[in-house]
């Protein structure tokens, strides 16, 4: 292509710029609440700390429950295990469905898939009673178990979605290569076909990460005791109806958001691959 | 393992479920340990529940024996509680003499026993800087000289929470009102319409939309001399601030003290268990309620303790002109009218005497007796053939279908179809089942179809109203259209910007620029409603630094409408972006190289060859990111929180106010439910027909 | 090492009959070539002997076993795919080793050493797929296919990725290996050049019907009907419907040129290719192609035919030769 006119660059760079600073503006607002000593908002449309103080991050980190255990400890090895588990489990039960839906024409198979996509239209807030009661009948509410699941059957429909439209595009030559060099299905879809989607699944498993990881209705909802809480639920009692505590909000919100941002960056380059080359191809 | 991890090893504890936080969390613990030290047999284990959560958690658990063995909660829901026998009767305390107010608040009318241990009493009282206001006025022309004398550019005389139905309360209570009638409810009165003309007079001469929060910065940054406040105020008054406590001051016209609501904060038996009730007796002795007063800085019930500390005094004055919080069942319905009209009022948009009409119609709405219970004959009926519809167009699409041969791939996919069925599927067919009942009073009824129609025939509210359905689905459209819009506009700008090879750091570029998808969405909303703060909000600040006037996002529907969409486009191009940018790896850029040899300007190259092939990718995201945004509940239950007065709300936050905030109408929320799932598969049809294939 | 036996296979796709009663018996060690236009359904026969495709009729029996039922992995075919179909995650050798890795076997090494060494892969082995040129990855398949020592080997146009020189090298080459292994094999391709070169026996389709099974020389010159004579040779053999009764088919080889010749041509153009030279005449208002050596077209002039093949201008069917009856001579 012709190089472009020094005027075109210059705009370009400059509507960049000014687009990733309206990006950052909030983001620099929350860092400047967790450093500042006050627990309160500032005016100021100056987004850079003036005071720095570690406070915040400290009175979060070192909360303890009644019994003087390390409470913050606790919830964030509850968030770590609730959202791992539900994205280990949420991309297991998508991916055999996935590879089924994308290779196999069986009987059923659009309504399952249409009836998959439809389950992405319930309202999901307005759910939390019947969950509670389910859930209650079930012997799982107050555990990790019971939100692992709720979590994990949430994600499945469009982890499905996603990872189908990704099988979609591995062609099936390699399958039958596989079949005739000896392989079973599962061996086939074991050894080379969840190599090759690697990508898709990174992000799908990111994804169902998140959902779990950044839940808290439900959460507050099913969860009774402070130490079955995952971080999401403490972090809005912070501001909740009788708090207004913004510099613990905002330090923990730090907190909170830098395991997700930290592994968004590091799978960046397989975002948009692994969320493009398949489901939204369609 | 997760599961064992979990379980309670100490199975035999006296389990004590609270809110407290701060000073009287500490007390609290500090008593148990006391207790705990003295009898190692009868251990209690205090367990720390969120207050939004605790009392829905308790009526859920209690009944199902989940519950704890005591729990502390105000007295106001005891008429509902003892009628569902969520708490026990205890007996009367002996070894202290509590404060009759506080042992009055736990009993019913024409029935002596006693229903839990008063620790506590909570009630408003005014709080003043004395550098400003050394004398706290003492009727309300002069609280009304003080507020109109202090106020400034940025400061004022006085300030309390003026859209909240309990911060007006003594204010109703000194005008002759309140919210109870001889008759019942009775929020029209003419005292109340007096009342409400003050507060409105009151409202004007302090600062826009005074929530807690503000108050607190305000009173600590010294720059309102004067708020009304309860006891946990004291836990967050700035050491710098030289301040005393008062009575509120009584009302001029009538003569009367302004008279807050008391709440007694009560130690509740939920379970028979001797070591509770043991427990429980010894928590109001003397002994253990001047560690709750001294550590806890708490109005402990006990009448005997000496109170010392100024502020506590104050409020030890203020219980002798105070109105116990009404526990009959009417009064939970009434807070969330009330409060839309106080809203109203302050906002200016209607005077005290619409108001406290619009309060009276809007309570007469949400509580509502139950439609006349349908006859359920017909619908066992229509069940049943229903069934046998299924069960009929199942076997035919079974029958002369190879299922035997594709016994495997149905393996592969039953594990995801049985928990889907279970877990997603099964709560929004029990969510259905549930819109055809109505809950009243802790009672199901079972109505047929009457919820619905109630809903879609707009019964109880004109169709301009922000409650009814047509004009909420309005909103919701608008709010799903604009966000679409701008999300697909942003983000295939820059991701055209992006591609560009010449663009410097393109990579830091796009990590920068993909960061609001990292970030949780509540707290992106929790951020973004701070920004839009009318006094500290960044929003406003940057408006002021640039020369122009502050705004009150939530005070007009415009304005909190692009709060809302400003918050949720800044979350949501990130997506948009990422999948446009994967969409023109795949473009090959010698077809626009052909149509700018054909003389095509940018913008043509644009519309004419790029964004035709961008198309079959960014369809289905469309699609698909439109369905989660009229479902996006965070965004606008965080941000606008409906503000003003219901309008900007869409579907999902409605139907959840319907189930928690007004009235607990269950079955009218779960008709909510079934209606939006309507909309959404009509809507995926009509998407399918558009994309030209199925999407949804 | 196996025969191969077909009994009537057929398959249909819902209503498409796609192969129709083909019946074939392969010998041991013999080299097939199954070739025919796009569409003939070649591919589909191979892949219902790999067991990709179900056969819905007849029977197909693999060293006398019937096969009909037993899934791909179970029959001991080995296959190169059009596309090769190599594990991209792979490396060389483990892509070469991955049959022999599930089963495994002890010699799994040792015999994917040998295979490489035989393709000139030793060097690759470390590598992955994408890192390959088109002719290596071909021979990573080929090689894939080889260590595994299976009853069949099947290939799926396997040189239809490559460039014509390389085409013709790695033609040599299967050949050699052919010698060599003396592996029964099936090839499918659709370009005849290939199948007369490689095959021991030539397969011809169209319709899913087999129109012809014979060695390369017997379909050449014994052709049993007008599809297979222009299906094979190239140029393909000249069709002259107004000659005669029948249409007469006549090699460009087989054109004469002389003036006691029968017939009156014109020559149109001469398309000089070095070796030899193509004439294209006009004879009777019909196109005829001459093909003849040197450098220098001949004048116009008449024209004879050294053999002319007849054909049944309903059927197509091949009729016993007999001597040219000119039309309204």
């Amino acid at each position: 292509m012709r190089a472009p006119s020094p005027f075109h660059v210059a705009l370009t760079h400059a509507a960049l710029v000014a687009l990733t600073v309206a990006t950052l503006f909030p983001v620099l607002w929350v860092v400047k609440m967790a450093l500042s000593p006050a627990q309160t908002f500032s005016m100021s449309a100056n987004p850079l700390p003036t005071d720095v103080t570690l406070a915040n991050f400290e009175a979060v980190v070192s909360t303890a429950d009644g019994t003087g255990a390390w409470l913050f400890g606790r919830q964030l090895f509850n968030s770590l295990v609730v959202s791992g588990v539900t994205a280990a489990l949420g991309v297991a039960l998508a991916c055999t469905a996935g590879y089924a839906l994308s290779r196999w024409s069986f009987p059923g198979r659009d309504r399952l898939m249409g009836a998959f996509l439809l389950t992405q239209m319930f309202p999901g807030v307005v759910m939390a009673i019947p969950l509670y009661l389910l859930l209650d009948t079930l012997n799982l509410l107050d555990s990790l178990g019971g939100l692992i699941l709720v979590y994990s059957t949430t994600t499945v429909p469009f982890a499905t979605w996603n990872l189908k439209g990704y099988f979609d595009t591995i062609p099936k030559d390699l399958e039958e290569a596989a079949m005739l060099d000896g392989a079973s299905r599962w061996t086939t879809f074991t050894r080379i076909i969840l190599p090759l989607a690697r990508p898709a699944i990174v992000v799908t498993a990111l994804f169902a990460f998140m959902t779990a990881w950044n839940e808290f209705i439900l959460a507050a909802t099913l969860m009774g005791d402070e130490r079955a809480y995952t971080l999401p639920v403490v972090l809005n009692g912070y501001v909740g109806e009788f708090g207004a505590e913004w510099g613990n909000f905002a330090a923990g919100a730090i907190l909170v958001s830098l395991p997700v941002t930290a592994l968004f960056f590091a799978l960046q380059r397989h975002l948009v691959e692994g969320l493009t080359a398949g489901g939204v191809k369609g | 393992m997760i599961l064992a991890l979990l379980a309670s090893a100490h199975a035999d504890d006296v389990v004590l479920w609270h809110a407290w936080r701060g000073d009287e969390r500490t007390a609290l613990e500090q008593v148990v340990a006391t207790w705990n030290g003295a009898h190692p047999d009868q251990q209690v284990r205090p367990v720390f529940v969120s207050y939004e959560s605790l009392a829905s958690k308790l009526e859920a658990a209690v009944p199902r024996g989940n519950g704890p063995d005591l729990f502390i909660f105000a007295h106001e829901k005891i008429a509902a509680w003892t009628a569902d026998g969520i708490v026990l009767p205890v007996s009367e305390p002996s070894d202290a003499r509590l404060h009759p107010v506080t042992l009055g608040a736990l009993r019913l009318t024409d029935d002596p026993r006693l229903w839990g241990w008063p620790l506590a009493y909570k009630s408003l009282a005014l709080f003043h800087n004395r550098a400003l206001v050394p004398e706290p006025p003492a009727t309300t022309d002069a609280l009304l000289d003080v507020a109109r004398g202090q106020r400034g550019a940025d400061r004022w005389g006085f300030a309390w929470e003026a859209s909240s139905a309990y911060a007006v309360a003594p204010w109703l209570h000194g005008y002759g009102g309140g919210v109870f009638g001889p008759d019942g409810v009775a929020l029209d009165t003419p005292a109340n319409v007096d009342a409400l003309r003050f507060v409105e007079t009151l409202a004007r001469l302090g600062p826009a939309e005074p929530s807690g929060a503000l108050l607190t910065q305000l009173f600590n940054e010294g720059r309102v001399a004067m708020i009304a406040n309860g006891p946990w105020f004291l836990g967050e008054v700035s050491d710098t601030v030289d301040y005393g406590v008062a009575p509120l001051p009584v009302v001029s016209a009538t003569g009367r003290p302004a008279a807050p609501y008391v709440t007694v904060e009560t130690l509740f038996l939920a379970r028979d268990d001797a070591d509770a009730r043991a427990f429980g007796a010894w928590m109001v002795t003397d002994g253990a309620a001047s560690v709750r007063l001294d550590v806890g800085r708490q109005l402990v019930a006990n009448a005997d303790l000496p109170v010392t500390d100024p502020a506590l005094a104050a409020f030890r004055a203020q219980l002798d002109a105070a109105v116990p919080m009404p526990t009959r069942r009417e009064m939970g319905k009434t807070w969330e009218p009330v409060a839309r009209a106080l809203r109203r009022l302050v906002r200016g948009s209607v005077g005290p005497e619409a108001a406290a009409r619009e309060a009276q119609t809007e309570y007469a709405i949400v509580s509502r007796p139950p439609p006349a219970p349908a006859d359920p004959r017909p619908w066992w009926v229509l069940g049943a053939v229903a069934a046998l519809a299924g069960v009929a167009w199942l076997a035919r699409e079974v029958r002369g279908a190879p299922i035997a041969a594709w016994r495997f791939a149905y393996a592969w996919v039953a594990p995801s179809f049985i928990a889907m069925t279970l877990l997603v599927v099964l709560p929004f067919l029990v969510g259905a089942g549930v819109s055809l009942f109505e809950y009243h009073d802790q009672a199901w009824t079972f109505v047929g179809l009457a919820n619905f129609l109630d809903i879609v025939l707009a019964r109880d509210f004109p169709l301009s109203s922000p409650l009814s359905f047509w004009s909420t689905l309005l909103v919701t459209v608008l709010w799903t259209l604009a966000n679409v819009v701008l999300h697909v506009g942003i983000g295939v700008a820059l991701a055209m910007l992006l591609r560009e090879p010449w663009v410097r750091m393109r990579g830091v570029f796009r990590a920068l620029l993909i960061l609001p998808w990292a970030i949780p969405s509540y707290i992106t909303a929790l951020v973004w409603k701070g920004m839009f703060h009318r006094q500290f909000g960044a929003i406003n600040g940057l408006l002021e630094a640039v020369g122009l006037a502050p705004i009150s996002w939530f005070a007009q529907w415009s304005t909190a409408f692009a709060a809302n969409v400003t918050t949720n486009t800044w979350l949501g191009f990130p997506f948009m972006m990422v999948v446009t940018l994967g969409a023109l790896q795949a473009i090959p850029r010698d077809l626009e190289e052909a149509a700018e040899i054909d003389g095509a300007t940018g913008w043509q190259r644009f519309r004419n060859v790029t964004l035709p092939l961008l198309k079959p990718a960014l369809l289905p995201a469309v699609i698909l990111g439109s369905v989660w945004t009229f479902n996006m509940f965070n965004v606008i239950y965080l941000v606008s929180g409906g503000e003003p007065d219901g309008s900007t709300d869409i579907l999902i936050s409605q139907a959840y106010r319907w189930a928690f905030t007004r009235g607990h109408r269950y079955g009218y929320a779960a008709a909510y439910a079934v209606l939006i799932f309507g909309v959404l598969v009509v809507y995926g049809q009509a998407a399918n027909r558009l994309a030209g294939k199925k999407v949804l | 090492m196996a025969t191969l036996a077909f009994d009537g296979v057929e398959k249909r796709y819902g209503q498409v009959q796609v192969l129709h009663r083909v019946d074939l018996a392969v010998a041991d060690g013999e080299f097939i070539v199954l070739v025919g236009p796009s569409g003939c359904g070649k591919s589909t026969l191979l892949r219902c002997i790999a067991g990709l495709e179900e056969i819905t009729g007849g029977e197909l029996r693999i060293d006398g076993r019937r096969v009909n039922d037993v899934a791909p992995r179970d029959r001991d075919v080995a296959m190169v795919f059009q596309s090769y179909a190599l594990y991209p995650h792979m490396t060389v050798r483990e892509n070469m080793g991955f049959a022999l890795s599930l089963q495994k076997h002890p010699e799994t090494k040792s015999r994917v050493d040998a295979a490489a060494e035989m393709l000139g892969l030793a060097t690759l082995l470390d590598r992955y797929p994408r890192e390959l040129s088109g002719g290596q990855r071909q021979r990573v398949a080929m090689g894939r296919a080889i260590v595994r020592r299976p009853k069949v080997f099947l290939f799926d146009e396997p040189l239809s990725n490559l460039d014509a020189s390389l085409r013709n090298q790695v033609r040599v080459e299967l050949r050699r290996q052919h010698a060599e292994l003396r592996t029964t094999t099936v090839y499918v391709t659709h370009d005849q050049v290939e199948a007369m070169t490689l095959a021991d026996r030539i397969v011809v389709l169209n319709g899913g019907v087999v129109q012809q099974v014979g060695t390369p020389s017997e379909l050449f010159f014994e052709p049993s009907n007008r599809f297979v004579a222009g299906f094979i040779g190239s140029p393909g053999m000249n069709f002259l419907e107004r000659l005669d009764d029948d249409i007469i088919g006549v090699r460009p080889n087989d054109v004469r040129f002389g003036p006691d010749e029968p017939f009156a041509a014109e020559v149109e153009l001469v398309e000089q290719l070095g070796y030899e030279a193509m004439v294209h005449l006009r004879l009777g208002g019909e196109t005829l192609i001459a093909r003849v050596e040197g450098t220098v077209a001949p004048g116009a002039g008449r024209v004879g035919f050294a053999r002319a093949y007849r054909f049944d201008r309903a059927t197509g069917a091949r009729l016993p030769d007999r001597p040219l009856s000119p039309r309204g001579a």
